[in-house]
């Protein structure tokens, strides 16, 4: 394995790298931004739209940090599993990804933006040329999707972030800034569905933190995410549940969301409106694990086939819904 | 260990010879007392030998054979300072690469390297007409090229390569080649390759079974046959197994270098170097003294580094063009398309058993899929049948196997050769008749064993058993009988046995005839320390320090006083690798012959400065000494130098060959082995059963390897042949998608357990002191990899009630299962699945009292030195004095199949329905 070669950019202000990007891009120039690099250097070594600059954000001091309502898209994912203020289904979910080591490198800004996965892409050069390349990296042949034939429109390649649905049902937003200035929006409406899109970002723009509402301190949640080993795995499907209590204990709304079924994660209001808010809302999570399988929409891209997925996404929900009512009953009497 | 440390020496008496300061050689000054623990009891130590004496007892000097010894090159790799593959720099070098097809099948009309070789900095260039000599591990199968002559058979099979200045030009250079091809319809399902093809994958020439892919067929059929229609229970299923990859850490890498002599040095990461060194000679045309293969240290190999490879051949020829050393490293997926790994196969298997619970034959079916070459399957094809006839007593054998080509990666050896997709099948079967009958598997297994000094259905020779006492342990130490199908849903405990060859009976080459299989020479100056040269490759399981035990066992000296020189074919004697179990017992007995000479020389120089009869000396601690008077004595310097006088170096050569062995038949000498291991497994699992995931919890694994000379790497091989096996069993697959590419050839793709998924493993080591093993010692390395899959997939029966046949158990494929067997059972929800439970039947107390009976008679069996002979089918009161075929008309040896078989062939079997072309002419 070769990393094809780029020029690195390594600004130490947020100022400055915007600054870079706006100026590659009127010159021209394609760029990549690169955090922790576990997404992309792995990417690049494939051959995966490999780009000439790579501009580094691990300097920018601005973007780290780890605050309850705050945390900076630099903050290292292992960071926030060890992090005595982040929101515990925050930790939980970072718990879940790849490896120690591999969270020692990663950051939150790289998992939210995270590219999409598949098994026709994901390959080596030579590999995909076997297979006449794919519509998300065509090489110049206008290939179709392999996943979804006789079609170059669509890109189906799968989501397999575990931050997004764990900061979806906080109710988390994310900032985004760009030498055009900055601009914010609930973590829902930051993804695109399209497995090449993925998500709004500008040619330039990049996520500089979350923010996590106040009230999430009430919030008590679980993340449930289904793999085939308990280290490295991508997602092959989670979900997130939360349930936001008022003073007196009682539920006063729900969140779920989920991720790794899609080409985006994808957070479900309508499934959690028909709960209903009285002390017994648990007995419904057999339902709602029923209706969150009609809601996802798998394909044959991963190492789990779509059936089992979909399948797995009711016992998800179901186990996320149990799991933070067991927690919620033990918060409650302790 | 020593119980008391501070003896220094021993008692000098007035009048006896001078005694120099105590000890000589060693990096302890001080001669150390000798162990009796490590001393058997038959010459006088303290030593229990519940199985008897054994040959090579005299020789014990209780120094290392026995005690827990670290790796002798494990500090080497620990601290980084092993030379790997791709470690090795040479001044001059160049980078090679190779160029693989994106082909499936295809002819290769024309390869144009033009814009290539105008690249700056591309030094070196070829393709498969520089080197059109074919080579195979197999004698009886080369089919591979250095590079494609007409076709390319598999994505990634090799068409040219380069060579420049760097690993950046040089895969430039390689992308900018050109070929040519005219498409051929590829298959990739192995059923396919059973049917007449229009471009069969390979060409055999008169040899060729039909026109189709059937690379090897085998049929057996051996004991009683009518035996098999009576039976009381009987278990029949299809079995599917994935191929899977063997995973070791290192890719592969080499490094040719042609010297200024015109001499080759190919430095390979190799299990078995000498047919390397042979291809060599074969592909480039030179002679083999032209050749020195040295063989840098193993990143792991579990028989994936054990063929020639072209990549080797490639390397060799760029620096032949170029006059420079060319090094060429891959990348992950280039190991999986060499691959080499376990064949995915389907497997059909019957096994049934009579009313006294006897197992009254078995009947197996095996297709396997060998994909783009030969490589080991011709053996693999025999491996999949001969090697499930033992450990049980069985009363007629029956087995078709058919090896296909496809186009997908070679499959070849792998730790367990052909032997661990079959084995699974009948274990899961044996559980399955157990569960028929109402007895306890264990039960049912205990009293169908085979004694020691057996011979087996197809007739191999079984010397030391110790499968009754594998099993007594795990089922003691598991808690098993509080366990068996006592545990909640979800929660289960199974158990599987494996059977294993330690060395094959024949090599592969098998020219000049009596060529030893194993060769040691020692050499030892005037500095005392012993250098052994070996040709043995050590690829992590340790077996420089096998041989370094050995050696110093027998001259009663420390390890730090043996160094091993193992690497190099031009100072090493030829050894014929490291595959088929075979080092440790071939090689270590070698190794003792070697030593023994040494140890004579040794004592004719003490005897001739104590004047102490030859017959009274023994070997202590670097102390040859008077074993009726221990004062009397000299240390191994001073009758080192004697026995040194006017020849200078010591010097001896030990050697090893297998003694004669087995049946006539075709197809006889596959599976024979001078000994054999036999392992049992329990496995307890936690499943989760509504997401088809299995947590392994706990695994209790016994294994018969002998007599454990290290004890720390035998528990060590146990564990890792534990994780391996793991893998097969609940994850790893190579996994092919519906245009036949390999989708995962990449280690997030390839799910290698890790050490969430790995079990607390409790290694119990039993030693059945085999009576040709080095001082009893069989093998460890690959058999303890067998009964982790039953065991597992046993243990999943007991958890939840589902009884697989698909591998690796996926929690998606586990899923399928339990859905199928709910909708069976009429069970809505899999939380209410029902687990088994067993209510044990009358037979059980008729296998319990057989057990006992039986195990009194294998230990009277093995404490006589002259047991009446025992073949397989006396169980089931055939005659006994001599092989059954030669008394019992109803007794059957057939190795072709009959037109009764050929009118309703199974799978695998229907390969015999070709006819080979020779005999197509000769029928018109």
């Amino acid at each position: 394995m070769k990393t094809p070669a780029f020029e690195l950019h390594i600004p130490t202000t947020l100022k400055e790298a915007l600054g870079i990007a706006r100026e590659l891009h009127e010159r021209g120039h394609d760029f990549d931004w690169i955090s922790g690099g576990t997404d992309l250097i792995p990417n690049y070594k494939w051959g995966i739209n490999p780009r000439p600059h790579v501009i580094s954000i691990s300097g920018v001091d601005e973007l780290k940090g780890i605050s309850p309502t705050r945390i900076g898209a630099m903050a290292r994912l292992q960071d926030i599993v060890e992090s005595p203020v982040a929101h515990p289904l925050i930790v939980e979910a970072a718990g879940t990804i790849a490896s120690i080591m591999i969270r020692r490198s990663g950051t939150l800004g790289g998992n939210l933006c995270l590219d999409t996965r598949c098994f026709w892409l994901n390959q080596s050069e030579t590999w995909r040329k076997s297979i006449d390349y794919c519509h998300k990296c065509d090489a110049g042949t206008g290939a179709d999707c392999r996943v979804i034939p006789n079609q170059n429109e669509l890109c189906v390649a799968t989501y397999q972030g575990d931050l997004a649905p764990a900061l979806m049902c906080l109710d988390a937003s994310v900032h985004l800034a760009s030498h055009r200035g900055t601009r914010s929006m609930p973590l829902e409406d930051f993804f695109q569905e399209d497995g090449i899109t993925r998500n709004v970002l500008q040619q330039g723009e990049i996520v500089t933190h979350v923010e996590i509402p106040k009230g999430s301190t009430s919030v008590v949640g679980s993340y449930q995410k289904l793999r085939h080993r308990e280290a490295w795995d991508f997602p092959e499907g989670g979900v997130a549940f939360s349930v936001s209590l008022s003073d007196d204990g009682t539920p006063v709304s729900f969140n779920m969301a989920s991720t790794g079924f899609e080409s985006i994660p994808r957070k479900h209001h309508d499934l959690v409106e028909t709960i209903s808010k009285g002390p017994d809302w648990a007995v419904e999570a057999e339902r709602l694990g029923v209706e969150l399988k009609r809601a996802v929409r798998p394909v044959l891209n991963t190492w789990f086939p779509p059936a089992y997925r979909k399948k797995m996404a009711s016992v998800l929900a179901r186990r996320a819904m149990e799991e933070a009512s067991k927690r919620l009953t033990s918060a409650w009497q302790s | 260990m020593s119980k008391d440390k501070e003896i220094v020496g021993y008692r000098q008496q007035p009048g006896k010879l001078d005694f120099t300061r105590p000890g000589s050689g060693g990096s302890s000054p001080l001669s150390e007392d000798r162990d009796p623990e490590m001393i058997p009891a038959s010459q006088g130590g303290e030593l229990e030998q519940p199985w008897g004496a054994h040959r090579h007892d005299n020789l014990v000097t209780g120094r290392v054979i026995g005690k827990r010894t670290p790796l002798i090159d494990g500090k080497w790799k620990v601290t980084g300072q092993a030379i790997y593959g791709d470690d090795v720099r040479l001044p001059g070098e160049i980078i090679g690469r190779l160029v693989r097809t994106d082909r499936h099948y295809a002819k290769v009309l024309s390869i144009d390297m033009t814009e290539a070789e105008s690249i700056p900095g591309v030094i070196a260039t070829a393709t498969g007409v520089d080197a059109p000599s074919a080579f195979g591990v197999l004698p009886v199968t080369k089919d591979e090229h250095a590079m494609a002559l007409e076709k390319v058979r598999h994505i990634g099979d090799i068409v040219a390569c380069v060579a420049a200045v760097d690993e950046e030009t040089a895969r430039l250079a390689a992308s900018k080649v050109q070929v040519e091809y005219e498409g051929l319809e590829p298959i990739f399902d192995m059923r396919d390759g059973l049917k007449n093809s229009t471009d069969p994958i390979h060409d055999r020439g008169k040899y060729h079974i039909g026109e189709s892919n059937v690379q090897k067929r085998v049929f057996q059929r051996f004991g009683r046959i009518s035996d098999l229609e009576k039976s009381m229970a009987s278990y029949d299923d299809d079995w599917t197994f994935k191929g899977v990859n063997h995973g070791f850490t290192e890719p592969h890498a080499v490094v040719a270098h042609w010297d200024p002599r015109g001499r080759l040095t190919l430095y390979t990461p190799q299990q078995v170097p000498h047919y390397v060194h042979r291809a060599l000679a074969d592909v480039l045309e030179i002679p083999m003294h032209q050749i020195n293969v040295h063989r840098t240290y193993v990143g792991g190999g579990f028989g994936g580094k054990s063929d020639p490879f072209p990549h080797e051949m490639c390397a060799a020829i760029l620096a032949r063009k170029s006059g420079r050393p060319v090094r060429i490293t891959f990348d992950r997926e280039e190991v999986f398309w060499t691959n080499r790994g376990r064949h995915p196969s389907r497997i059909s298997m019957s096994i049934h058993a009579d009313d006294k619970g006897r197992l009254s034959g078995i009947e197996t079916d095996a297709l396997i899929d060998g994909g783009g070459f030969a490589s080991f399957g011709h053996v693999t094809t025999y491996y999949n049948g001969v090697l499930h006839t033992a450990p049980y007593e069985i009363g007629a054998f029956h087995y078709t196997g058919a090896r296909v080509w496809t186009n997908k990666p070679a499959s070849g050896a792998m730790r367990g050769h052909g032997a661990v997709n079959s084995r699974c099948a009948v274990e899961v079967g044996i559980d399955h008749i157990s569960e028929e009958m109402d007895v306890d598997p264990i039960d049912l297994r205990l009293a169908n064993l085979l004694p020691p000094n057996s011979a087996t259905i197809t007739g191999f020779r079984i010397t030391s058993i110790g499968m009754r006492e594998c099993l007594e342990k795990v089922r003691r130490q598991s808690g098993w009988d509080e366990k068996f199908r006592k545990m909640p849903l979800g929660k289960g405990i199974g158990v599987g046995c494996g059977f294993f060859i330690s060395g094959s009976g024949l090599p592969i080459h098998w020219d000049p005839n009596k060529f030893p299989h194993a060769t040691v020479h020692l050499k030892i100056d005037m500095d005392g320390g012993v250098t052994v040269h070996t040709g043995a490759a050590d690829i992590g399981q340790g077996s420089d320090t096998v041989v370094g035990q050995a050696v110093a066992e027998v001259l009663g000296l420390p390890m730090d006083m043996i160094r091993i020189r193992s690497k190099e074919s031009d100072t090493s004697p030829v050894d014929l690798g490291s595959y088929s179990s075979r080092v440790t017992f071939m090689n270590a007995n070698a190794a003792v012959s070697a030593a023994m000479e040494i140890r004579s020389n040794l004592i004719d120089a003490a005897s001739e400065l104590t004047g102490v009869e030859r017959a009274d000396l023994v070997l202590g601690d670097r102390r040859i000494f008077n074993k009726k008077d221990p004062g009397v004595g000299v240390s191994y310097l001073e009758a080192l130098h004697k026995a040194q006088e006017d020849k200078g170096a010591l010097i001896a050569s030990g050697s090893y060959r297998t003694p004669p062995m087995g049946k006539m038949h075709k197809g006889a000498a596959a599976g024979l082995a001078p000994a054999y291991s036999f392992s049992a497994y329990v496995a307890e699992v936690d499943v989760d059963v509504e997401t088809g995931k299995i947590k392994v919890e706990k695994v209790w694994a016994a294994h018969d390897c002998g007599k454990a000379l290290n004890p720390l790497s035998v528990e060590g091989q146990i564990i890792g042949s534990c994780h391996m096996g793991l893998g097969q069993v609940i994850s790893e697959e190579m996994k092919y998608g519906r245009t036949g590419n390999l989708l995962n050839p990449d280690l997030l793709g390839y799910k290698i357990p890790t050490v969430h998924e790995m079990p607390e493993v409790v290694p119990i080591i039993v030693e059945s002191n085999d009576p040709e093993g080095p001082f009893g010692a069989k093998e460890a390395g690959e058999g303890p990899l067998l009964p982790i899959l039953p065991a597992v997939c046993n243990a999943v029966y007991d958890a939840i009630g589902v009884r697989v046949n698909e591998l690796p158990l996926t929690p998606d494929r586990l899923h399928r299962a339990i859905e199928r067997t709910c909708k069976h059972k009429g069970v809505k929800d899999p939380r209410d699945l029902p687990n088994p439970s067993l209510q044990k039947g009358a037979l059980s107390d008729v296998l319990i009292a057989r057990a006992e009976v039986h195990s009194e008679r294998d230990k009277q069996r093995r404490l006589n030195p002259n047991p009446e002979a025992y073949f397989n089918g006396q169980l089931f009161n055939h005659l006994t004095t001599g092989p059954p075929e030669e008394h019992d008309p109803e007794w059957t040896i057939q190795v072709l199949p009959d037109e009764e078989y050929l009118n309703n062939p199974k799978l695998a079997g229907s390969a015999w329905l070709h006819k080979e072309r020779r005999h197509m002419e000769e029928s018109g």
